[in-house]
């Protein structure tokens, strides 16, 4: 058979228009049984909720096998950074901040609904990944040492505190909800940092810089400061097990939002298996394992806790009082603000 | 020192001296240019990058901007100058508190030695987490110090944590071990006839512990200082927990800048800065000890001898004051860890709590059960002994080149071998991050047990070059005379001459690769978790009180290891027998 060049012209134009879609169809193939999803997330109680709600009843339906690459969060992200396109990772979990940098940068995917409990976010979940769960930055102190409850930012500064405050490091979640909440609260915002480090200045001595909740928790139990600004989440759950003293503040300001967010990363070869896992992630079970657990409050509007759970959590209504800042900004400042945070602050 | 023993014929002897030196050299060499290299390679390019830019080119167009921002910050240059400072405080207090816990090491009865070596090496083995966690039970303001300080009546310290002290004490705690195995085996060299000599010539056991032992015990030293220096200026882990980000160091900043600000090249300029530093340290410290030792190269000595009132007041005061800080050396080795074994009983939910509330098995039932661990340890003790193994082999040709076959360019070589213990290990990392597409096509194992053995190299280098250069070659010679060739030689009297320093440099390796969490958190893939990695992982949320059972288990494991050890491998050398 000849093919006339007309012919050839529509075979090359219809096999260009065919060819996305065997693209498509090759990028979000059906899960095979020995297909490997590389989760990157937190080590210890995390894990384990995530081992037993996704990953049990993801091996179920797929008998696809899961892998866990634990540790922080800058080690992760630094990763996936140098492997930009050709991840290792096809899950991994960041901030709030992080991550939304994170899809600007190319690194991770925008959420779409291919995951279906992405209809049950929060809006302020459906950005830079799927939020998988709140965890608010808020005062948090020994009541003992306090003359009257802490119910604003500002008290931070009172005179009673004086040499107690154990301030948390920046960059990382809890120092820049401080940083951030400093300039709130003193007149100044995210594009005005001088008036929060004026302040923070004023605090010194420190008894302290927490650079991460374990630590603060063994300043507590120590008695090397009594006030810090933390998770109010997993605080929470400190002070029921471990150290009744420790109240989670409330303050008039509200709490500084925090997230952890689950994102899939641009490249991964296992686009189905991820976006199943991280639906596992929102579903029911889950989300009630780290409400139960870690008082991690849930992103999705569907889910019903017990009442007794409830007040512990950030739910609701409450989820719009949490302050949101402009994270483009505080991502492009970072490295100025950390710098200007050693020599200032810390050290 | 004497001459190698030479073949008979003419040709061979000169080829041999030309190329067997070189030949020795190779192996260690050619391994570090395989793999490290590379990383540092890319550490060195993007220092002279202008601007941070995680996805760009790495050869760009070379800047000094990254160095003349450091060098024009009073902050930088402030980190660099307390972290330098810090090293030698750590360095100082560790020869201190090291150097008699060495000679007790080296006095005491044989059956015990085993015993004593699982003391000394214990912190080695327990991850730094723990570790630190131990510290800060120590010197908490409720802590053990200062509740030991109430019985007898004096007032809490209460500022004893998140100090320079704080850190410098737990730094201490983890490379004393270096310098006392370094000394271990120079000391244990020491023949009796050198004693039997100065007591003959009126030496009392003091006299003769700081004009015989000390200055031949140089080259040992020479090594454990460098070593402890190097690795006390460029740690961040303890730092970071025992500072409290109230101590900074060159370390933290690096770690800081190239993870979270996502600046490389920053980072890279100021890890190239701080290996400068150790390097002008090193290169110090060799000259100062070759000063000290001229007989090493041929010279003789002038004699040395201390005034007379010195004398006397060593005469009085050294033994006391030795065992004052032997106690104190073996008390900072241990306390931290048996609160450590205590707390692994304590029914409390997170591992930092201080008071003990109730007597549980059940972190011990998670720690071999509980499925997370039992993998990781395994990986661990494969990996561990995989990179031991390697590193002793490359490294035993290479000491055998420096102590022996010298050649020129051999101190060039030499300080190539050290590079990687004097660049800071996040900084291999950050290397390692850009290499990470070609190191993931490496079978994982394999990847792990290169860069390991990176690491590890200098040190077993270090300890083997120091054991070589005391072989008594006497030894070979009457062996030779007696018509042992080459081969019969080294396995029948080298290799039995050096079996304490080849343990000495294999169980370091094996620990050193053991408890490494640096770079490993940097290259660790999912199927690949070490024990370390797990545990430095948990300690990023919230450890719970299993860290301390794993650290039990593994200290007593360790104790029945070298108890084993010991009964099938002699700890001592031969003339002691």
């Amino acid at each position: 058979m000849t093919i006339s060049r007309r012919t050839f012209g529509k075979l090359v134009l219809g096999a260009g228009a065919v060819a996305p879609v065997h693209f498509v169809t090759t990028a979000i193939a059906q899960p095979k049984p020995g297909d490997e999803l590389v989760v990157g997330v937190w080590g210890g109680a995390q894990e384990r909720i995530v081992r037993e709600f996704c990953e049990k009843p993801l091996v179920e339906k797929y008998g696809c096998k899961v892998s866990y690459v634990l540790g922080g969060t800058p080690e992760r992200r630094a990763r996936a950074y140098s492997e930009r396109g050709r991840p290792s990772f096809d899950v991994l979990y960041l901030n709030i901040f992080e991550s939304r940098q994170a899809v600007k940068d190319g690194v991770t995917q925008a959420p779409t609904a291919a995951v279906p409990n992405f209809a049950n976010l929060h809006d302020v979940a459906k950005l830079g990944g799927y939020g998988v769960a709140f965890n608010p930055v808020t005062i948090v102190y020994d009541k003992r040492k306090a003359s009257k409850p802490v119910t604003s930012w500002k008290d931070i500064w009172n005179p009673e505190w004086k040499g107690r405050v154990a301030w948390p490091s920046y960059p990382g979640a809890q120092g820049t909800a401080g940083l951030l909440m400093a300039a709130k609260v003193w007149g100044g915002d995210e594009k005005n940092i001088d008036a929060a480090f004026g302040k923070i200045r004023e605090l010194k001595p420190f008894a302290a810089i927490q650079g991460s909740q374990d630590q603060l928790y063994g300043m507590f139990d120590q008695g090397v400061a009594d006030i810090s600004i933390e998770f109010g989440s997993f605080t929470r759950f400190y002070a029921e097990t471990r150290n009744p003293n420790i109240e989670i503040a409330n303050p008039v300001e509200g709490q500084a939002i925090a997230m952890n967010v689950a994102c899939i990363t641009a490249g991964t070869r296992n686009q189905k298996l991820a976006e199943e896992w991280i639906n596992f992630h929102l579903s029911e079970p889950c989300m009630m394992a780290y409400a139960k657990q870690i008082y991690y409050s849930p992103t999705v509007k569907n889910l019903v806790v017990p009442a007794d759970l409830r007040p512990k959590l950030v739910m609701g209504p409450d989820v719009e009082k949490l302050v949101d800042f402009d994270w483009d900004n505080v991502i492009r400042s970072q490295p100025q603000w950390s710098s200007r945070f050693n020599r200032e602050i810390a050290g | 020192m004497v001459e190698p023993l030479q073949p008979r014929d003419c040709w061979l002897t000169s080829f041999l001296s030309r190329f067997f030196g070189p030949a020795l050299a190779a192996p260690a060499t050619l391994w570090l240019a395989l793999t490290f290299a590379a990383p540092l390679a890319v550490v060195v390019l993007l220092s002279m990058h202008e601007f941070p830019d995680p996805f760009g080119d790495l050869l760009q167009r070379p800047s000094p901007a990254q160095f003349s921002t450091i060098l024009g910050d009073g902050f930088y240059l402030r980190v660099l100058v307390e972290t330098i400072l810090l090293g030698i405080g750590v360095t100082a207090l560790t020869v201190i508190l090291g150097y008699p816990l060495a000679l007790w090491l080296a006095r005491l009865p044989v059956k015990w030695r085993p015993l004593a070596f699982a003391v000394i090496l214990i912190p080695l083995l327990t991850n730094v987490v723990v570790r630190s966690l131990g510290m800060v039970l120590l010197l908490a303001p409720d802590g053990l110090v200062n509740q030991v300080l109430g019985l007898v009546g004096i007032a809490p310290f209460r500022t004893m944590l998140y100090t320079h002290g704080a850190v410098a004490l737990a730094l201490a705690q983890v490379f004393m071990p270096f310098l006392v195995l370094a000394l271990y085996d120079v000391l244990q060299g020491i023949p009796p006839r050198v004693h039997e000599a100065a007591t003959s010539l009126g030496a009392s056991r003091t006299a003769s512990t700081f004009l015989v032992d000390l200055p031949l015990s140089l080259p040992g030293l020479r090594a454990g200082i460098v070593i402890v220096f190097l690795m006390s200026s460029t740690a961040y882990v303890s730092a970071t927990l025992l500072g409290g980000k109230k101590v900074w160091t060159t370390g933290m900043l690096v770690w800081q800048e190239a993870l979270q600000n996502l600046n490389a090249p920053l980072a890279s300029a100021l890890a190239l800065l701080m290996t400068a530093a150790g390097i002008g340290f090193a290169v110090l410290i060799f000259v100062v000890a070759r000063k000290l030792t001229p007989w090493l190269s041929g010279t003789p000595k002038a004699a040395a001898s201390l005034p007379v009132w010195l004398m006397r007041l060593l005469e009085v005061v050294a033994p006391v004051l030795g065992r004052i800080l032997l106690a104190g050396a073996l008390l900072l080795l241990l306390l931290p860890l048996v609160l450590v074994c205590i707390q692994s009983f304590n029914d409390v939910p997170q591992a930092t709590v201080a008071g003990f509330r109730a007597f549980t098995w059940k972190w011990y039932e998670r720690a071999i059960f509980g499925g997370a661990y039992a993998p990781a340890f395994w990986v661990s003790v494969q990996l561990a002994a995989a990179t031991a193994f390697v590193a002793i082999t490359l490294a035993l040709p290479a000491a055998f080149a420096l102590a022996r076959w010298k050649f020129p360019g051999l101190g060039v070589l030499a300080a190539f071998w050290t590079l990687p213990l004097s660049l800071p290990h996040v900084a291999i990392g950050v290397g390692m991050l850009r290499l990470l597409q070609t190191y993931t096509a490496v079978p994982p194992f394999f990847g792990l047990m290169a860069v390991h053995v990176v690491l590890v190299l200098p040190f077993s280098i270090a300890l083997l070059h120091a054991s070589v250069e005391q072989l008594d070659q006497a030894l070979e010679n009457a062996a030779a005379s007696l018509g042992a060739g080459p081969v019969r030689r080294f396995v029948l009297v080298v290799l039995p001459s050096l079996a304490p320093g080849l343990v000495a440099a294999g169980i370091m390796s094996f620990l050193l690769s053991f408890g490494e969490v640096t770079v490993t958190s940097f290259l660790t893939t999912a199927r690949m978790t070490t024990l370390p990695v797990r545990i430095y992982a948990e300690a990023s949320f919230s450890l719970e009180p299993t860290v301390h059972a794993v650290s039990t288990l593994l200290i007593i494991a360790t104790v029945l290891a070298l108890v084993a050890l010991g009964r099938l491998v002699r700890l001592d050398r031969m003339h002691a027998r």
